[in-house]
């Protein structure tokens, strides 16, 4: 009876024990963590803050970039000269950015300077990836309207094949020929033949 | 037309002509020939045939045998008074009277209309003034609204009498006009009445070409952006693209049989000839070499093609079998020879060369000898063509300061503007005979 009243002290102490040392314990143990937890928050809302300010910078950046793009365009948009033709289908559009070249009478290859030039124009289209041309080959009024027309279209041709060797892709280019039936300047001397002996680019599509 | 035009042909005065048939007053062929002085009386007008109209049919007539190059005309106005006004068509016994006229050759002629107002008939007489005797007679009859083409066939048969073949002075050439910033096609007679324009699509329309059947015209047009093959009726109606590959589709050459095109493509990122079917189908390539090849010409029997190449590093006349094989070079002189045509007579190409900075017309024998120059000393003489029996030659000139179509003998003589027009005239391709 005795030993089983001591048990049960012992059990009720024991309880006791565990129920004082309990709160005891957990007191000790939350004393850091709440510590922690502050300090974690205030990370977080330094890296939240940090975080919504990069994002921010991030879009703006991305605005100034689209920005940019839009002024790029409008860059490109601002160069563009409609270009409609009576009696010949659709409309293109000529742009100071994009140059024509030259040739010496009765050749069409690509002349040293002319090459820089071609690079130039590739650049352009590299940069402006949406962009398909055509370009065209003209002639000076010398020499017959057929022989004339061969000529333009080796002009054409050269030009864009030069163009294709630049990386830019074969289907953002065709080449048609005027012959001598689109004169730039209508002079009948050295000059006037010079600009006339041309492959222009035009943009079908922007 | 033709129902319209009922032709009545026959000979009078049988009893005149003893040996007329074989004689040619005029050997055209001759490197150099003396025009036959030809007489004209006035034209007689029967019984209530207004005169006016006789002096239309006596203008146009007089105007065309000029034309022609191979007649000096003594036209009535031009004659001793006591002739000036005789008219009709003497008799033999008469013919003495003509003499001081200074002509070898006498054509007299009368102008009737039929009661009914419509129909036109005109009879004529040739005289041999030198040996005194009559040639032939014949009489044409037409709707009055012929008349030109009634007078031209009567032109026709004189140069057929006295020159041994048939003038073309019922056909029409086409070439092409600079309007604004575009070319249009335009068709005229051979004596450059009836001028009409065949295109009005304000585009770049470029070298026309006949079909051999005279009823529509091929040309180049850039109306989608690309210079493609259209054809069109001689009314320019029913405009059709037949031959649109990318590229060129230019200069048609039409095959004599009209079953085939042969012109300039585009299609391997150069100018080569082709040859295409009528409808446009079917293309074939005949050039081989990496040059340039240009301005098609088919010989009359429709075996070989005339063309300009620069593989040789100028552009020269080649010639080459229909299948593109037997090439070879005919022109060697000068260091730009383009634009070959064909004689239909088969035995001379024309091309224009270029001589110290200046185009000029030659003729070249089909085998590369015989090179004759046709113009000299007035501007550039461009894109040359044949007239149907040989022998004349349309080409374009800026001896005037603008281009226009002209005319000549195809010995050089006889140069003249086709029409009274303001100019921008190219390119010109010469119809068959309209019968």
């Amino acid at each position: 009876m005795v030993k089983k009243s001591l048990s049960l002290l012992i059990l009720i102490l024991c309880v006791g024990l565990i129920m004082m040392g309990c709160p005891k314990k957990t007191v000790v143990k939350e004393e850091p963590s709440v510590a922690k937890s502050e300090e974690a928050r205030k990370l977080e809302a330094e890296r939240a803050e940090r975080e919504a300010k990069e994002a921010k910078e991030r879009e703006s950046a991305k605005i100034k970039e689209q920005e940019a793009k839009k002024e790029r365009e409008r860059e490109l948009e601002k160069s563009l000269v409609a270009k409609k033709t009576p009696g010949i289908e659709g409309e293109v559009f000529e742009s100071s950015l994009l140059k024509d070249i030259h040739f010496d009478f009765d050749k069409y290859d690509i002349r040293p300077g002319d090459a820089e030039i071609l690079k130039g124009n590739a650049a352009l289209l590299t940069k402006y990836p949406k962009v398909k041309i055509q370009v065209e080959g003209h002639c000076d009024e010398r020499g017959t309207v057929e022989y004339n027309l061969a000529l333009g279209e080796r002009r054409a041709n050269s030009a864009k094949k030069y163009l294709i060797s630049l990386g830019i892709a074969a289907d953002r280019i065709s080449a048609i020929s005027y012959g001598k039936e689109r004169p730039l300047d209508p002079g009948h001397n050295e000059e006037a033949w010079a600009k006339n002996r041309r492959a222009n680019p035009v943009i079908l599509s922007k | 037309m033709s129902k319209h035009f009922i032709l009545l042909v026959f000979f009078l005065f049988l009893v005149f002509i003893p040996s007329a048939e074989t004689r040619v007053y005029l050997d055209i062929n001759a490197p150099a020939f003396v025009q036959i002085p030809i007489v004209i009386p006035k034209w007689k007008s029967v019984d209530k045939t207004p005169p006016a109209l006789s002096e239309k049919a006596y203008e146009i007539l007089a105007n065309d045998l000029t034309l022609s190059g191979f007649f000096r005309v003594i036209d009535y106005h031009r004659l001793p008074i006591h002739l000036r006004d005789k008219e009709g068509i003497p008799a033999g016994v008469l013919l003495q009277e003509w003499i001081p006229a200074g002509g070898e050759i006498l054509l007299a002629g009368e102008t009737s209309l039929e009661s009914n107002g419509l129909t036109l008939r005109l009879r004529f007489h040739l005289f041999d003034l030198v040996e005194q005797r009559h040639l032939v007679g014949k009489q044409y009859e037409g709707h009055l609204q012929n008349l030109r083409n009634i007078v031209h066939r009567v032109a026709d048969e004189v140069v057929l009498q006295l020159t041994g073949e048939k003038g073309v002075h019922n056909t029409k050439i086409a070439y092409a006009v600079l309007q604004g910033e575009g070319k249009e096609i335009f068709i005229s007679d051979f004596d450059g009445a009836n001028v009409k324009q065949i295109t009005q699509n304000y585009s770049i329309n470029l070298s026309p070409a006949w079909a051999p059947d005279g009823k529509k015209i091929a040309f180049t047009s850039y109306l989608r952006r690309n210079p493609d093959l259209y054809l069109i009726d001689l009314d320019g109606k029913n405009p059709h693209r037949f031959s649109y590959y990318p590229g060129l589709n230019v200069s048609p050459s039409w095959s004599p049989d009209g079953k085939q095109i042969a012109l300039m493509m585009g299609m391997e990122g150069k100018s080569d000839i082709f040859l295409i079917d009528a409808n446009g189908g079917n293309p074939k390539k005949l050039t081989k070499s990496h040059g340039n090849e240009a301005s098609p010409s088919w010989s009359p029997d429709g075996k070989r093609i005339a063309f300009v190449s620069d593989r040789s590093g100028s552009p020269q006349i080649y010639i080459m079998a229909m299948d593109g094989s037997e090439v070879r070079r005919l022109t060697y002189e000068g260091n730009y020879n383009t634009n070959p045509s064909w004689s239909l007579k088969g035995d001379r190409i024309a091309f224009c060369g270029r001589v110290g900075g200046r185009f000029n017309i030659f003729t070249i024998a089909n085998d590369g000898t015989g090179l004759q120059r046709l113009t000299s000393n007035s501007g550039n003489n461009e894109s040359p063509c044949w007239s149907p029996d040989g022998r004349y030659i349309a080409f374009s000139s800026n001896r005037t300061g603008v281009s226009k179509i002209f005319i000549m003998n195809a010995n050089g003589i006889n140069q003249r503007p086709l029409t009274q027009s303001k100019g921008g005239e190219s390119s010109p391709s010469w119809s068959r005979r309209f019968e």
